[in-house]
C-alpha cells in the first residue's frame, strides 16, 4: 500500500480533535441548579448506560469518520499483483532514441536492444491492450499512438533510427506518453521507460505522473561505458597565407584502444592522418591543410571506432568567418587604377585581419551573374547601370539573407532604380547635382568622416520609415542610409565610392568607413546546428540549382523557394552546399554531436518515491490499485452512522 | 424578599371578599355563618339532643311540647381562623428568573393574609422545611398582619430538606379546628405518604387549599445544550444532554404534578398550580371564583 499524497497524512493529528472536543465537553459543562433533578435522576439512571455506549460509539464514529477523509486525500493505493496476460493494459512506451542509446555492445546498439525489450513486453500483453510508443530523442515523437493491433506495433520497432544522432528529451516524451495513456478508456495504465539513463538523460528532472500510472524503468546501458569523441577543433592560419592552416584537434573522454588516429576527408576523400597524443587534458592530434585550399568545410574521424561511433565524426568549417564581397563595376576600366571599384577593393586588401576576412570578387556589370550572386554576402552595385533583368534575383537575394550596397555615380540613374528596386531601396536617389561649394560628411560612428569633401552627389530623398541615416552631409541631408529588407539589408550612398564627387578614398577614414559598412551588411550567420536542426538555405530557382552534400556523401537537391527551412541533418559532420554544382562555400555549415550524449555512464533509474517499483519485465506486475472510493464508501457510512447515533442519542 | 406585598396588588384585590364557603369555629362575631348555636336572630333548624351537647341550648318549650329534647340551631356569622402554611425548604428558594418560587408563594399567602384581615378574620402563619420553624398565632388585625408580613418576608432560614409529612402533621395541631388552611409548597417530597396529613387536616374540619408552586423551568426543562445538573436539596449531580431527555422529563413532571393533585382532591382539598410565570392575581382570582 501506498499514498499519491503522503504529506496529506499530516492531516491524522486532525483526530485528535474528536477526543479533546469529548474530554473538554466533559470538563467544562455548564453548571446550572435545579430542584427538580429528582426526576432527571430517574430518566437519566435508565439512559446512562445507553448514553455511555451510544458517546463512545459517536467519538469511534467521528475519529474514524475524520481519519478515513484525511487518507481520501493522501490518494492511497494498493499495488496488487496483476498478470498482463489476464488484464488488457494501456500501455505507453518511452524509447530513448538518444545518441548514447546507439552504443554498441555485444553487436547491437542500445536502441537495438531497448526495441527487443519493448517488443517482448508487446506480446505479453493480452489482447484489446493498446499501445503507445514515444521516442524521446530530440524532439520527442509519438512513433505509435495508441494501438490495439499488437502485431503492427511489433515491427514498427525495427523501423527506428538505430544510429540515431538525437539529444535527449525524455521529460517532453513522458509528458507527451501520459497524455496518451490518460485518452485511454482502459483502467490499468502503465508507463515504461526504456533509456540507458546516462548523464544526458536528466529523467530526474521531468514530472513523473503520481497517480493511475504504474511507471516502470528499465535500464539498458553499455557495461563498457569508455567513449572517445572529438571535442574541439581549433583552426590557426588562413586559408591563403603561406603556410596554409592548422587544425588542432581535442580528443575527450575515455578509450581501452592504444592507439588511435584522427583522419580528415576533404569532398569525401581522405587526405590527411594524424595519431592521437596522450597530453595532460586529455589527447589532442593535429593536422593541417596547404595554401590555396578551397574547401569551405572539412571533416575529422576518430578510427577506429569506438561504442559510440556517432561522435567520432566532426565537421569543420574553415573560414566561416570569411565575408563574401562582390563588388559589381559600374563604370569599368582597362587601367584597374582607374575603376569605380579600384578604391574600394584596395581598402578591402589593406584591412587589418581583425575578426572576419573578406574575400572579394570583382566583375563587371555587363558580366553579373546568377552565381556570382549567390555564392556572396554583400554585392556592392559601384555606379552600376541597373538592368531589370537582375531585379528578381537580386530580390531573392536579399530577401535570402544577402545583402546590398548602392553607391552613386555619373551612371545611375536615378529614375531606374526608383521604378526598378524602389521597394528594396531604403530611399529614393533624386536629380544628381554637383556643389559650388564643397561639403562635408558627419556620422557619431565615425566622427573623422568630416574630413572628406563631397562637390557631387545624387541625393536621397523619400527615406524609408524603418531606414537608419549612417551619414549626413553638411547641410544635413543623408550621405549614407540603411535599411533590413526581409532577411538581408539594403544600404545607399549619395556620392561616389572613387574618387570623381569625393575626396573621401583619400582620407585614412575610407578603410574603416568601408570596413565598417561591409561588415554591418553581411552580419553573421549561424553555421553549426545540432542533428535534426534546421537551416535555413536558399532554394533553387529555374536558373540555379541548389544542393546538400551531407557528411555521408549523399545529395539533397531544395526545392524551388527564395529560402529553403533544410531539416535532413541527421548525419553528423560537414554539409557542403552547391550551388549550380559549384561549391556554395558560404553556406556551408556543420552539425554538431550534443557533447552530453558522448557520456555513456549510466545514472540508473530515477531514484524517485518508493511508489515506483524496481522494474519488472516479465509478465507478472504490480498494478496500483485506488483506495479512495472504497474509503469515500466509508466515509458515507460513517456519516450516516454518525446521525443515527445522534438520533439515538437524542431519544 | 423586599416587598412581599405590592401595593399594586394590595389595591388590586381591594375590593375582592374571601368568603369560607365552610362553617368555621370562630369566637368573634363575623361575616362567616356559624355553626354553633348562638344569639343570632336567623333560625337554622331542630335536631335531636345527643350526649355531649350544651344542655344550654336545649330547646325547653319544645320539650314541653314533645317530651324530647331538642336543640335548636341558629345561624350565627363567626370569625373565620386562617392558617397559612409556607414551605421555606432550599428547592423553594430556586429560580429560573428573578422570582424565586418562595417569593411567589409569600407574594400569594400575603395577599390571602391580607384578605382575611381586611374582613376581620384572625390569620396564622406557620413556615416549614422538615419541621415547623416559624409559628405566629392567630390574630386580626393591621398590627398582626404587619408581623405577619415581615416574617413572610424574611423566614427563618431553612435547614434541611423538605419533609412534608412531618411537617403537616405538626400542622395539624397549630391550625386548631374547622378553620381555612392554605399550604404554598412545591412538593417536592417524592415520599408515598408525604401529603397523607392532608386528608387529616380535612377532617379536623379545616378548608385545605394547596398551593402547588413551581417554577416553569422546572416544569418544562427549557436548557439545549449538555449541562451539569446539581440539586439543591443534597441530591448527587447528573451531567446530562437536557435535549435528549426533555420528553421523558416533561412526561415524569407531568406525571408528578398530576400525582399531588389527584392525592390532595382525593383528600378533600384544593389544589392549585401556582406557576411563578403566572401573576399572582390571576392565581388568587382562581381561588375565588371556584370557591
Amino acid at each position: 500500500m501506498g499514498f499519491g499524497l503522503p504529506w496529506a497524512l499530516a492531516g491524522l493529528v486532525a483526530v485528535s480533535i474528536p477526543i479533546l472536543a469529548h474530554l473538554l465537553r466533559r470538563q467544562k459543562l455548564p453548571r446550572q441548579t435545579l430542584p427538580t433533578i429528582a426526576f432527571l435522576h430517574r430518566i437519566h439512571a435508565t439512559r446512562a448506560a445507553r448514553l455511555r455506549v451510544v458517546d463512545m460509539l459517536l467519538l469511534i464514529a467521528r475519529v474514524l469518520l475524520i481519519a478515513a477523509l484525511v487518507l481520501v486525500a493522501a490518494a492511497p493505493y494498493r499495488v496488487v499483483q496483476s498478470n498482463l496476460l489476464d488484464r488488457q493494459h494501456a500501455l505507453a512506451i518511452v524509447l530513448d532514441d538518444s545518441m548514447s542509446m546507439a552504443a554498441i555492445h555485444e553487436g547491437k546498439t542500445l536502441i537495438e536492444r531497448a526495441a527487443e525489450l519493448s517488443t517482448e513486453q508487446v506480446n505479453n500483453l493480452p489482447g484489446g491492450s493498446e499501445v503507445s510508443v514515444v521516442l524521446s530523442g530530440k524532439s520527442p515523437r509519438v512513433w505509435v499512438r495508441r494501438r490495439s493491433d499488437l502485431e503492427m506495433v511489433e515491427t514498427v520497432f525495427n523501423e527506428i533510427d538505430r544510429r540515431s544522432t538525437r539529444g535527449d528529451a525524455m521529460c517532453d516524451a513522458v509528458q507527451t506518453a501520459v497524455e496518451l495513456l490518460l485518452e485511454s478508456e482502459l483502467p490499468d495504465r502503465r508507463l515504461l521507460v526504456f533509456s540507458d539513463f546516462a548523464e544526458g538523460t536528466r529523467a530526474e528532472s521531468c514530472e513523473w505522473p503520481s497517480r493511475g500510472i504504474r511507471v516502470a524503468f528499465e535500464t539498458v546501458s553499455t557495461p563498457d561505458p569508455d567513449n572517445r569523441r572529438i571535442a574541439s577543433v581549433e583552426v590557426i592560419g588562413a586559408r591563403d597565407a603561406p603556410g596554409g592552416m592548422r587544425l588542432d584537434v581535442r580528443i575527450a573522454g575515455t578509450s581501452t584502444q592504444s592507439q588511435q588516429t584522427v583522419r580528415m576527408r576533404q569532398k569525401g576523400q581522405e587526405t590527411q592522418k594524424a595519431s592521437v597524443e596522450r597530453t595532460a587534458d586529455g589527447a589532442e592530434a593535429s593536422l593541417s591543410i596547404g595554401p590555396g585550399s578551397t574547401d569551405a568545410v572539412v571533416e575529422l574521424q576518430l578510427d577506429p571506432d569506438d561504442v559510440l561511433p556517432a561522435d567520432n565524426v566532426r565537421g569543420v568549417l574553415l573560414g566561416s568567418d570569411t565575408v563574401h564581397v562582390l563588388l559589381v563595376d559600374g563604370d569599368p576600366h582597362p587601367d584597374p587604377r582607374k575603376r569605380e571599384t579600384a578604391f574600394l577593393s584596395h581598402a578591402l586588401g589593406v584591412a587589418p585581419r581583425i575578426g572576419r576576412s573578406f574575400a572579394v570578387e570583382t566583375l563587371d556589370a555587363q558580366d553579373l551573374s546568377e552565381s556570382a550572386i549567390i555564392r556572396s554576402d554583400v554585392v556592392v552595385m559601384a555606379n552600376a547601370t541597373l538592368d531589370e533583368k537582375w531585379l528578381p534575383l537580386i530580390r531573392r537575394f536579399v530577401g535570402g539573407g544577402g545583402s546590398l550596397w548602392i553607391t552613386a555615380g555619373d551612371r545611375v540613374n536615378p529614375r531606374a532604380y526608383g521604378s526598378v528596386l524602389r521597394e528594396l531601396l531604403p530611399g529614393r536617389y533624386t536629380a544628381t547635382r554637383m556643389e559650388a561649394r564643397p561639403l562635408s560628411l558627419r556620422s557619431k560612428a565615425l566622427p573623422e568622416l568630416d574630413q572628406a569633401k563631397v562637390h557631387g552627389r545624387t541625393p536621397i530623398a523619400e527615406v524609408s520609415l524603418n531606414a537608419v541615416v549612417t551619414a549626413r552631409f553638411s547641410d544635413g541631408a543623408a550621405a549614407m542610409l540603411e535599411h533590413r529588407y526581409r532577411n538581408g539589408r539594403v544600404a545607399m550612398m549619395a556620392t561616389t565610392i572613387d574618387d570623381a564627387w569625393t575626396d573621401l578614398p583619400y582620407q585614412p577614414v575610407f578603410v574603416p568607413f568601408v570596413l565598417d559598412t561591409l561588415l554591418r551588411l553581411a552580419g553573421r550567420t549561424e553555421h553549426s546546428v545540432e542533428p535534426h536542426g534546421s537551416v535555413s538555405l536558399p532554394g533553387s530557382t529555374q536558373s540555379q540549382r541548389i544542393q546538400v552534400v551531407t557528411p555521408t556523401g549523399r545529395t539533397v537537391d531544395l526545392g524551388e523557394a527564395d529560402r529553403v527551412a533544410f531539416r535532413d541533418t541527421g548525419e553528423i559532420g560537414a554539409y557542403r552546399v552547391l550551388v549550380n554544382g559549384v561549391n556554395g562555400a558560404r553556406f556551408a555549415f556543420v552539425v554538431d554531436a550534443p557533447p552530453a550524449e558522448s557520456d555513456l555512464v549510466s545514472r540508473g533509474a530515477p531514484e524517485l518515491e518508493s511508489r515506483f517499483e524496481a522494474v519488472t519485465l516479465d509478465a507478472s506486475s504490480g498494478v496500483e490499485q485506488p483506495l479512495a472510493p472504497w474509503l469515500l464508501l466509508l466515509v458515507v457510512a460513517l456519516l450516516f452512522s454518525e446521525l443515527w447515533l445522534r438520533q439515538i442519542r437524542r431519544r | 424578599m423586599t416587598h412581599v406585598l405590592e401595593p399594586e396588588l394590595a389595591v388590586r384585590l381591594a375590593g375582592l371578599t374571601f368568603r369560607a364557603k365552610r362553617t368555621v369555629d370562630g369566637l368573634l362575631a363575623g361575616m362567616h355563618r356559624s355553626p354553633h348555636r348562638g344569639a343570632s336572630a336567623i333560625f337554622k333548624e331542630h335536631r335531636a339532643y345527643r350526649p355531649g351537647d350544651d344542655p344550654r341550648w336545649i330547646d325547653w318549650r319544645a320539650y314541653a311540647r314533645s317530651d324530647r329534647y331538642t336543640i335548636k340551631h341558629f345561624e350565627h356569622e363567626t370569625q373565620l381562623r386562617g392558617t397559612l402554611a409556607l414551605d421555606i425548604s432550599p428547592s423553594m428558594h430556586w429560580g429560573s428568573d428573578d422570582v424565586s418560587k418562595i417569593d411567589h408563594a409569600a407574594t400569594l399567602l400575603a395577599a390571602i393574609a391580607y384578605l382575611l384581615t381586611r374582613q376581620g378574620d384572625a390569620v396564622s402563619l406557620v413556615t416549614f422545611d422538615e419541621k415547623i420553624r416559624d409559628r405566629l398565632p392567630a390574630r386580626s388585625g393591621p398590627a398582626h398582619l404587619d408581623y405577619l408580613m415581615r416574617t413572610l418576608a424574611e423566614p427563618t432560614p431553612p435547614s434541611g430538606q423538605t419533609a412534608l409529612h412531618a411537617s403537616l402533621d405538626k400542622l395539624i395541631e397549630h391550625a386548631g379546628r374547622m378553620g381555612l388552611v392554605v399550604i404554598a409548597s412545591d412538593l417536592l417530597d417524592l415520599d408515598n405518604e408525604a401529603l397523607d396529613p392532608i386528608a387529616r387536616i380535612e377532617a379536623r374540619g379545616h378548608q385545605t387549599i394547596v398551593l402547588h408552586v413551581l417554577d416553569p423551568a422546572e416544569l418544562e426543562l427549557p436548557y439545549e445544550q449538555p449541562m451539569h445538573f446539581e440539586g439543591l436539596e443534597g441530591e448527587l449531580p447528573v451531567e446530562v444532554d437536557p435535549k435528549g431527555l426533555r420528553r421523558q422529563y416533561r412526561e415524569a413532571i407531568d406525571a408528578f404534578v398530576e400525582s399531588c393533585q389527584r392525592r390532595v382532591v382525593a383528600a378533600g382539598a384544593r389544589y392549585l398550580l401556582a406557576r411563578t410565570d403566572t401573576p399572582p392575581e390571576h392565581t388568587l382570582l382562581q381561588l375565588l371564583r371556584d370557591g
